[in-house]
This record gives structure tokens, sequence and C-alpha cells, in this order.
């Protein structure tokens, strides 16, 4: 590459046609014509010296001092060509500099730039999982209070009723011994007959619904479990024994549910949370069959436990409306709900999920827009 | 850089007179061309410059020949001071061999001497020249006007670095300007003898390499 400063030969300084011109205006100033060109001619020819350094060579002329004083005008002419070019040249280096800092400093920037995206980035991320530990913390906070208030009124309401229900229990069962003294003193006409028969049939029925009220009692127990450790011992098949029927009391036992149970070993677990994870699966079910185009016939729900492969596995199955594909990655998300707001928190897949994890074991959800939805909950022997 | 082409035989030094505006960089090559008469010497090329000030640069070629045939050229170049300049004063430092740092004596300028320095500093860097290893002379000028920072407080300011002693000068008047040159070439020839080997293949001493480029101009006398 060529420098500013490098010294100019006479094509850098002259273009052709302007050493012609030169050169016909001194020939028309000599007596003899002159010819300048940048290589020697021959032996009489004289050196045009321009900074130190020979430009060309210049011939011709009538003698040695004409060529002389035509080669020292030349020599003056081209300070002020050389000084143009120079000018010329060093603008040029510089304003090629200038722009070679402003692409430099442009990359810089754009390195710069590059750099706080990354760590907008990383913020970013960093942030998301602030949120989502946030979240996390949330919802557990939410469902432990949820789970303590459920817990408390269960077990108040437990203890309430617990007390009056046995004694109406037992002293229905009096009453109907003393209907039976009552109707062997009492004149046997076909009125009174009717009359104990019908007596008999009340109470038959209170002692019946007594007893459902009592079971209902020891099922808000096991569900609250507010008399049990964290972890113990639990018996998954009457856990969900218990949700089903609390199931069933809030959907005014309307449900088809089946139960196939076999027979799995007790596993050391979080009963409460289970329980609730159980209530939640059925209640999800129970709704997916409400949801469930009318035409679709009856809705089902099937519950099963089995073994396979040292695990425990529950499957709560419904034939209800199925969860649209758009919204099956959603379904584990914390507050998400396709239900309309106030219908459910939305909590239930994710508590399960979570709860699944806790004890050790998986949550897999199948499910199919009109077909129905089948979760698998699995939890290992312990 | 040197140039050196080996097919002509011609070894081109670039040496760079540097410093802050209105401090005689400019007065400093007017006077070398009219004081000097080295074996070799080109015209003083004034480039522009507008109420005294360069806008481009000043230039002055000057020469000798080696025994050996050698061709061996200096070429004098002032920059711009005006701080507005320095693309042009990156281009004119871009490859120098050597520097001459001209700074102004008077109080007043002492900050535009430290700036300029450190432009000086900084441009180096960005033409890739190293500061350490280049042949550098500092020189006070306008002494000759009254009221300058003394010598002593500027020597002793300037004791711990590589361009101690500083060289004093009135260039106005010619003092100290090729003072100033003698010791450039000095340390230039140390450079440059190391790479071309100017003593053992060109039969150039140092001395006759200072001596030869700084002959005093006869004509010019009174300097
Ligand atoms: N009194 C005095 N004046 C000086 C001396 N040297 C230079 N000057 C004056 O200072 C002014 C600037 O001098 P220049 O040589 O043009 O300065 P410069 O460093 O080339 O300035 P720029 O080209 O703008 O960078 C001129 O008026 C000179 O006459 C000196 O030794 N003594
Ligand atoms: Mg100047």
């Amino acid at each position: 590459m060529r420098n500013f400063e490098d010294d100019p030969t006479l094509n850098d300084l002259l273009s052709n046609d302007q050493l012609d011109r030169l050169n016909r205006c001194l020939s028309d100033l000599c007596a003899k014509p002159i010819a300048l060109g940048a290589s020697r001619p021959g032996a009489d020819a004289v050196p045009v010296e321009f900074n130190l350094e020979t430009v060309g060579w210049l011939s011709g002329g009538e003698h040695e001092q004409e060529r002389q004083a035509a080669a020292d005008m030349v020599g003056f002419l081209m300070m002020f060509v050389a000084k143009y070019r120079l000018a010329a040249n060093l603008h040029h280096d510089a304003t090629e500099a200038g722009y070679a800092e402003l692409q430099r400093q442009n990359e810089a920037l754009k390195a710069s730039e590059a750099r706080y995206r990354a760590l907008s980035d990383q913020l970013q991320q960093q942030v998301d999982e602030q949120v989502s530990v946030i979240k996390q913390t949330q919802q557990e906070l939410y469902e432990s209070a949820r789970l303590r208030s459920v817990g408390q009124l269960a077990a108040g309401v437990a203890h309430e009723i617990n007390n009056p229900i046995g004694f109406i229990s037992s002293n229905l069962r009096v009453a109907r011994e003393y209907v039976k003294d009552l109707a062997e003193v009492l004149p046997e006409t076909p009125a009174n007959q009717d009359l104990m028969a019908d007596f008999n049939d009340l109470l038959a029925e209170s002692i019946d619904g007594a007893k459902r009220i009592a079971s209902i009692v020891s099922d808000l127990k096991t569900f609250s479990s507010i008399d049990q450790a964290d972890y113990t011992r639990c018996n998954i098949n009457s856990l969900l024994t218990s949700a089903i029927h609390l199931v069933q009391t809030e959907y005014s036992h309307g449900l088809e549910i089946v139960e196939r149970l076999e027979n799995v070993p007790e596993v050391s677990g979080h009963p409460s949370k289970l329980s609730q994870t159980f209530f939640n699966l059925l209640d999800n079910a129970a709704q997916a069959i409400r949801d469930a185009e009318p035409d679709k016939g009856p809705g089902r729900i099937l519950v099963k436990t089995l073994i396979q492969q040292g695990d425990i596995h529950i499957v709560i199955q419904d034939n209800g409306s199925g969860i649209p594909e758009d919204q099956r990655p959603k379904v584990f998300d914390a507050f998400f709900t396709s239900r309309p707001i106030g219908s459910g928190t939305g909590l239930g897949l994710t508590v399960a999920l979570d709860t699944a994890r806790a004890h050790g074991g998986r949550l897999q959800l199948d499910s199919r827009e009109g077909t129905g939805t089948r979760v698998l909950m699995t939890l290992p022997i312990n | 850089m040197p140039d050196f082409s080996p097919d002509d035989n011609k070894l081109a030094l670039k040496v760079v007179f540097y410093g802050p505006a209105l401090s005689g960089k400019t007065t400093n090559l007017m006077q070398l061309h009219s004081l000097l008469n080295p074996e070799r010497k080109g015209e003083l090329m004034v480039l522009e410059t507008r109420d005294d000030r360069t806008l481009f640069f000043d230039m002055l070629p000057i020469g000798l020949r080696g025994s050996s045939g050698l061709d061996l050229r200096l070429k004098l170049y002032t920059v711009p001071g005006q701080v507005q300049h320095d693309s042009t004063r990156k281009a004119v430092l871009s490859r120098a061999d050597g520097v001459v740092f001209v700074a102004d004596s008077q109080p007043s300028q002492q900050d535009n001497n430290a700036t300029a320095f450190g432009n000086l500093e900084e441009n180096l860097e960005k033409v890739g020249l190293d500061i350490d290893t280049l042949p550098m002379v500092v020189q006070f000028n306008k002494r000759d006007i009254p009221g300058v920072v003394p010598e002593e407080e500027l020597q002793t300011r300037w004791a711990g670095t590589p361009w101690s002693p500083l060289v004093m000068a009135a260039a106005l008047k010619g003092d100290g300007v090729i003072e100033t040159f003698r010791i450039l070439l000095d340390r230039l020839y140390t450079v440059i003898d190391d790479e071309f080997r100017l003593a053992t293949d060109h039969d150039i001493s140092r001395q006759q390499f200072v001596e030869r480029l700084s002959r005093n101009n006869p004509e010019a006398s009174g300097a």
C-alpha cells in the first residue's frame, strides 16, 4: 500500500494529457522542442529533481543551458503539483483512518450492546427464575393454608357432629326397641298396625341416615388428617375411598364411580396431601363429565389401583369433555384453569404433580378432547 | 518504520515534530532549513497555513549517501498542533522513526503541553508505535520570552523520564534548534544502526551520521 508520503513518480504528478501540454509549452518557449519523460532517453538528458528525487528526464532543446533552465522550471512547477498531491493524499489517508476508526468504534459499540443484551437476558432469566420461585412458594402457602382451613373445618365439623350423631344413633336404636315394646301392648287394629309399620320404617330410615352421617364424619376425619403427623404409613385405597365419598357428597351421589382397587401395600406419605390430590383429581373428573356434550351418554369415573414394576399405580379416568390440545401443556401451570373463574382454583393438577413428585412418584396425563381424561399417578413402594 | 528499498539501496526515515498549537514546530523546521547544510537538502514544503498555523503539515527532506551507495533520506515533518486536526496528526505520525516534542515554556501553556503529550502517547499507540523504544527528544521552546517556567523546575519535573535532560530552545532566534536535532539524530542512529548496520555495512559511523546530516550552513552565519 502506498502512503501519502511516498515519493511521487512523474505519473503520480501529471496525467499524460498534462505532460503533453507541458511539453508543448516548454517547446514553444525554447528554441528547439523539449521532451520531459519518466525514463532517461539519452546521455545528454538532464534530470528533473524534486525533493532529492529524480522525478523525470528532460531532453531536447538547443543546448545544455536551455535544457537545464527548462528542468529548473519544471522542478519549480513540480513543487506545487506535489504539494497538492501530498495534501490530497494526506486527506485521503486521514479520512480513511478516521473511517476505520469509526468502524472500530461501531464494532466496539455493537459488541458492548451485545454484552448488555446478554446481561439483560441473563437478568430476565434471573427474574423469571425468581418469579417462578415466588409463584411456587405462593402456591405452596396457598395450598397449605387451604389444606389447613379445610382440615380445621373438617375437624371442627367432625368433632361437633360426632357426639350428637353418636347419641342420635344409639337413641334411635333404643327408640326402635321401645316401638317394638309398644307394638306388643297396643290393640291389634289395622290402623295401629299401619302406624307401627310406618313408625318402624321412619326409624330404620333415620338410623340409616345417621349411619351415613357418621361415615361422612369419619371420611372427613381421614381427609383432614388433622390428628396425623406429616408423614405416616398411608393406606392409599382408604384415602381414595374417603375422597370418593366426599366427591359423591359434593355431587349429591349422582356420579357413577367404578372402584377397582387392588390390594396395595401401605406407603410412607402425607395423607392429607394425598387425600387432597385424590379429591382434586376426582373433582376434575366429575367436572369434565358435567362439561361433556349432553348426547355423549352417561358419564363414568373409573378409579383403579394396581401394582406394576414395583410401583403403585393409581388411575383416575373419566369419559368427560377432555382437555383441548392447546391447553394441555398449560394444565400443570399453577393457577391455570379452563373453567370459569370462581369454579376452581386451577391448582388441582399442579398440586397433584407436586404431591406426586414429593412422594418420589410421577404424574401422567392423557387426554383427548371430547373423549375423556386419564390421570396416572405412580408412587414408589417404600 | 524505516522504509528500505533494496532495489535502489534507499533508506527513508521519518522524523515528526509534535507538540501543542503555536509551540514553534514550524519555526523549528524553518530554522533547520536555513541553518543546516546537510549533504543533501530539498525544498521546505509549507503545505498550508492559516494565520501562521499549520493545517496539513510542513516537510523538509534531507539526506546523505553512504560509501556503499546507500541513499539515506530523512524527511522532517511537523504536525498541526491545533486540537481539531487530530486525524491529520495521526496520519503524519504513522510510521515515524523519531519524534521531537516541542513544548511551550510559557506558564500559561503547561496544560496544553500535557494535553499534547497525552495525545502523542495515545496516537503513538493507535498507529502501533511504542513510546518507550521510539527515539524522542523533548524541547522546551520560547526561552526568550520573559516569565517562562524556570529551566531547573522543568528539568526536575522531567528528571525521572527517558527524555531527561530536556533541551531548551528559542527557535525564533535559532537557539537550541540544531542541538535538539542532533540529540534526536544520535538516538535515531542507535535504533537504525541496530537494524541496518549503518557502521559495518555502509561505513556510516554515529558521528558521521549526526555530523553529515546536521552540518551548519556557513551562509547562515550568526547562528
Ligand atoms: N518568542 C518566541 N516566539 C516563537 C518562538 N518559536 C515560535 N514562536 C512564535 O510562535 C508562533 C507559532 O509558531 P509556529 O512555529 O507556527 O508554531 P507551530 O507549533 O507550528 O503551530 P501550529 O502549526 O499551529 O501547530 C509564531 O508566531 C512564532 O513566531 C520562540 O522561540 N520565541
Ligand atoms: Mg506549524
